[in-house]
């Protein structure tokens, strides 16, 4: 990603795909790669993983505020917007999505976490997830390119319809984390090459402005979307480091609320890397539950700690000391934004818990970005304490699963979440060969799959 | 191993205060004996703390604190799960949490309590009356009022719902607030956080099986982590295991640190990518087969502190009230009284010294759970009380100087 923080005037947008510019664009199921903590550093030399980095920065700086004539302008969540037509149909789309909550009201009963009503909510979206993708896309983008013309067979729903499901939890661990969240950006990125986003604004526009739309106009409505869904069925965190993680479910508010304070620039200046927007709130008042309801209305940073403040109970500084620590940076919100996305980098885009599960498609390649820099890898104990490639291989990739594909049908066949050593057969032994376990139990009174942070075998495939 | 009047803990996860909270109502060390059930670290702010302390009690009162461990209790676990970031941030350097995970090879994969006794001994609550000799469970709260009562009647529960007593604070004694004061700047609580009003009976709303146990009345009790393994049919093979190592990914090892009990005939596969579930099945041809009364083990958050299954055959016990700050639960701790008949013997767990023998002891007579099948049998399970308790206050912990952040941001 630091390859892309060129120098002036030179800033980097995801490209866009010439439509039907060319007829032998082949879409592909999008298929996991990751299986092992190895192919991380695999990851990092692709084109996705330019992509997803091209793609955050250039969403990142258009929400820098902007230096103008008249002043310094700010971009705000309740700044007036011009969105495009594709942008207020995604906020249909996650309109119609929140509603099925609805549908799936919560199962009473016993007080668990994790509630196992988020599988009926989760199927009900699965089942629908074509048609509604097809009901609020832009009219014919899914059937662009493909080398059957205009058919929508060989069109990008089936990469699309990955990204979006995976990009609201699993409904298998009941949990959401920010794979997930990646998993979502990355569906807004496709719908950015596949040109979705294209001269959608009407009137004049200034440079950034989709940007803008696509971050405060979608993003943020998908991120109420997801609070709701976590605060509904208490979905756990997934990939949690406890207290010591950032967020528990979260990274891209911290990214993009930063930039909303960051000092203000021309359009030909680079992502400042220090100071704040005049009139900014102070970093220091994050800790403040005050100022936060005050600016969470207005700001993505604040927006996310208070979600925080609303379902933790405690000291601040203890049960997110992260947020904490940064609280106490006293160069600005420039410095914090740098800094959120290098962390973003090192710890969601490094990270094999988080990135096994996104899978890899044509519009997020796994194919080697020829330019990629070959940076060492500094082998962090994190990674070295990654799973080691198994005996066990190629069972997800060659399947072709989705990101979610595999959590969409319970019961499941053996073994779905097996570990990558997955228990092909039981050494022998003294005791009565227990019968190897052949599919998930059905039933869910027990308390072993809706619990409340239940800690995964960070080996687990799925 | 067996100690008098047995304190049996669940998951603590770094919640030093909380920890405290639990001295505070099990009482203090070395008056009283304690076996935790591991997972000490991780998720919580003071994981470090937590276990130096609870190792500081083990290497004082060596035969008065007993240590299993958790799956938590792990390199690669403690890297995803926060402990290791932890160790960094409070000291620059992994160093401390390498220590750490040496010291975790060193604990013990289980412990056998022996000679639990049928009949509760005196709990410490002026308000109510002694409890009767035929109950078999009794729920405290904090302060040590009876909340609830259990009858030992035909494996039947008959709930003596106590009147609520008045704590000497002058708070309803069911209902105190759980941690934290502040409310939602919103205004509106989320429906994620707020304190259980009620302890309900044991397995209260996730099971109706529990209250009346029919295993073996004076059995031992297997303490344990996560559960059972299709690989140990018996106790003693527990002692066979070669335990000083990283938590292996799979294997006896892994499984009775990473199973749980679930509403399954048989094995299952686990949700959680290791171990297995295992159904009542299991746990009673288990326990029958190694003379227990009951499995003691925790691994599971459980909303109201304690749970049992399979007709009191296993029990979760959970120690970490309000897990994460947000999840509203209380703890509990389990008491487990001696046995008045005196035969309260040590055995060694696979954790205590002198196990180069691998714990069989050449030549000398074998010990543990075997000796004691013959001990009559009076009906019914051990007598346990839980003693229930909520997160600790607030309000005596000051705010820390902010720290230098992490490399990203400088
Ligand atoms: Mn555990």
């Amino acid at each position: 990603m630091a390859s892309s923080q060129a120098g002036p005037g030179t800033f980097p947008k995801l490209e866009i795909l010439p439509r039907g510019g060319n007829p032998h664009w082949t879409f592909l199921r999008p298929a996991k790669r990751i299986e092992s903590g190895g192919d991380v550093e695999r990851f990092l030399t692709s084109r996705a993983y330019r992509d997803i980095g091209i793609f955050v920065l250039q969403l990142n700086r258009a929400l820098c505020p902007r230096k103008l004539p008249t002043g310094t302008k700010t971009f705000t969540l309740s700044t007036p917007r011009n969105d495009p037509e594709s942008v207020k149909r995604l906020q249909g789309l996650l309109t119609r999505i929140e509603a099925i909550t609805d549908e799936a009201p919560p199962d009473k009963g016993p007080r668990r976490f994790g509630n196992v009503a988020f599988r009926k909510w989760y199927s009900l979206l699965d089942e629908r997830v074509d048609g509604l993708l097809k009901e609020f896309l832009p009219a014919g983008l899914l059937k662009f390119g493909g080398a059957g013309g205009s058919s929508e067979e060989k069109g990008p729903l089936v990469e699309l319809r990955a990204y979006f499901l995976g990009g609201f939890g699993s409904s298998q661990r009941l949990d959401y984390g920010t794979g997930h969240e990646l998993s979502f950006v990355a569906f807004l990125g496709c719908l950015w090459k596949l040109g979705a986003f294209e001269g959608g604004n009407s009137g004049e526009t200034s440079p950034g402005e989709i940007e803008r739309s696509i971050v405060l106009g979608v993003l943020e409505p998908y991120l109420k979307v997801v609070r709701r869904l976590i605060l509904t069925y208490t979905l756990e965190p997934a990939g949690s480091h406890g207290v010591w993680g950032l967020d528990d479910h979260s990274f891209m508010p911290y990214i993009f609320g930063s930039a909303q304070l960051t000092r203000p620039i021309t359009e030909t200046e680079a992502m400042p890397l220090e100071g704040s927007c005049p009139g900014a709130p102070k970093p220091a008042d994050i800790v403040k539950a005050a100022a936060v309801a005050a600016h969470r209305d207005d700001n993505m940073y604040f927006s996310a700690v208070g979600f925080i403040n609303d379902v933790k109970k405690g000291p601040f500084w203890e049960h997110s000391p992260i947020l904490f620590d940064v609280s106490g940076i006293k160069d600005g919100w420039g410095k914090i934004n740098k800094g959120m996305v290098k962390m973003f980098n090192a710890e969601v885009l490094s990270k094999f818990p988080v990135v096994q599960h996104f899978p890899f498609g044509s519009l997020f390649s796994w194919d080697t970005d020829p330019n990629a820099v070959n940076v060492p890898v500094v082998r962090s104990v994190h990674m070295t304490n990654q799973p080691i490639a198994s005996g066990v291989s190629g069972s997800s990739g060659s399947g072709g699963v989705g990101i979610s594909a595999a959590s969409t049908s319970r019961p499941m066949a053996a073994p779905p979440i097996a570990a990558p050593w997955a228990r092909t057969g039981f050494p022998p032994s003294e005791v009565a060969a227990p019968p190897v376990p052949t599919e998930f139990p059905k039933g869910t009174p027990g308390m072993a799959n809706n619990q409340f942070a239940v800690t995964k075998a960070p080996w687990a495939k799925n | 191993m067996v100690v008098r009047k047995q304190k049996i803990c669940g998951d603590i996860h770094g919640q030093f205060h909380d920890l405290m909270e639990l001295f505070r109502v099990g009482g203090d060390v070395p008056d009283t004996n304690y076996l935790f059930m591991g997972d000490f670290v991780d998720r919580g702010f003071y994981s470090l703390e937590s276990f130096l302390l609870l190792l500081c009690l083990k290497v004082r009162y060596p035969d008065r604190m007993t240590l299993i461990r958790g799956n938590h209790e792990s390199r690669q676990i403690t890297t995803v799960y926060g402990f290791y970031d932890e160790c960094l941030r409070k000291y620059g350097s992994a160093n401390v949490w390498r220590y750490c995970c040496d010291i975790f090879d060193y604990l013990a994969l289980g412990a056998i309590v022996l000679g639990a006794s049928n009949t509760l001994s005196p709990g410490n609550d002026p308000t109510t009356l002694p409890a009767e000799e035929d109950t078999e469970i009794e729920v405290c709260n904090a302060d040590g009022h009876v909340m609830s009562r259990f009858r030992r009647q035909g494996g039947r529960i008959n709930l003596i719902r106590e009147t609520q007593t008045i704590s000497p604070k002058g708070a309803p004694s069911s209902s105190p607030p759980v941690n934290g004061t502040s409310s939602s700047p919103s205004g509106s609580a989320p429906p994620a956080v707020g304190a259980p009003t009620n302890t309900g009976p044991p397995g209260s709303g996730a099971s109706g099986s529990s209250g009346g146990s029919v295993g073996n009345p004076a059995g031992a009790v297997l303490c344990v982590h996560g559960g059972l393994s299709p690989l140990i049919d018996m106790v003693d093979k527990i002692r066979l295991l070669d335990r000083k190592q990283e938590v292996p990914h799979e294997g006896a090892m892994c499984d009775l640190l990473w199973s749980d009990p679930d509403e399954i005939d048989g094995w299952g596969l686990s949700p959680r990518g290791a171990g297995f579930l295992f159904g009542a099945d299991i746990v009673k041809v288990f326990n029958h087969k190694n003379d227990l009364s009951l499995i003691a083990r925790a691994h599971q958050l459980v909303m109201e502190g304690f749970k049992e299954m399979f007709d009191a055959s296993i029990v979760t016990v959970w120690s970490a009230p309000n897990y994460c700050y947000r999840c509203g639960n209380v703890a509990a701790l389990l008491e487990l009284s001696e046995d008045d008949s005196g035969l309260g013997i040590f055995a060694r767990s696979n954790g205590d010294v002198n196990r180069s023998d691998g714990g069989m002891g050449q030549g000398a007579p074998p010990r543990g759970v075997l000796m004691e099948s013959d001990l009559a049998r009076k009906g019914g399970g051990p007598a346990r009380r839980y003693r229930v308790f909520q997160a600790a206050p607030q309000d005596s912990r000051g705010m820390p100087a902010k720290k230098p952040v992490a490399d990203y941001f400088l």
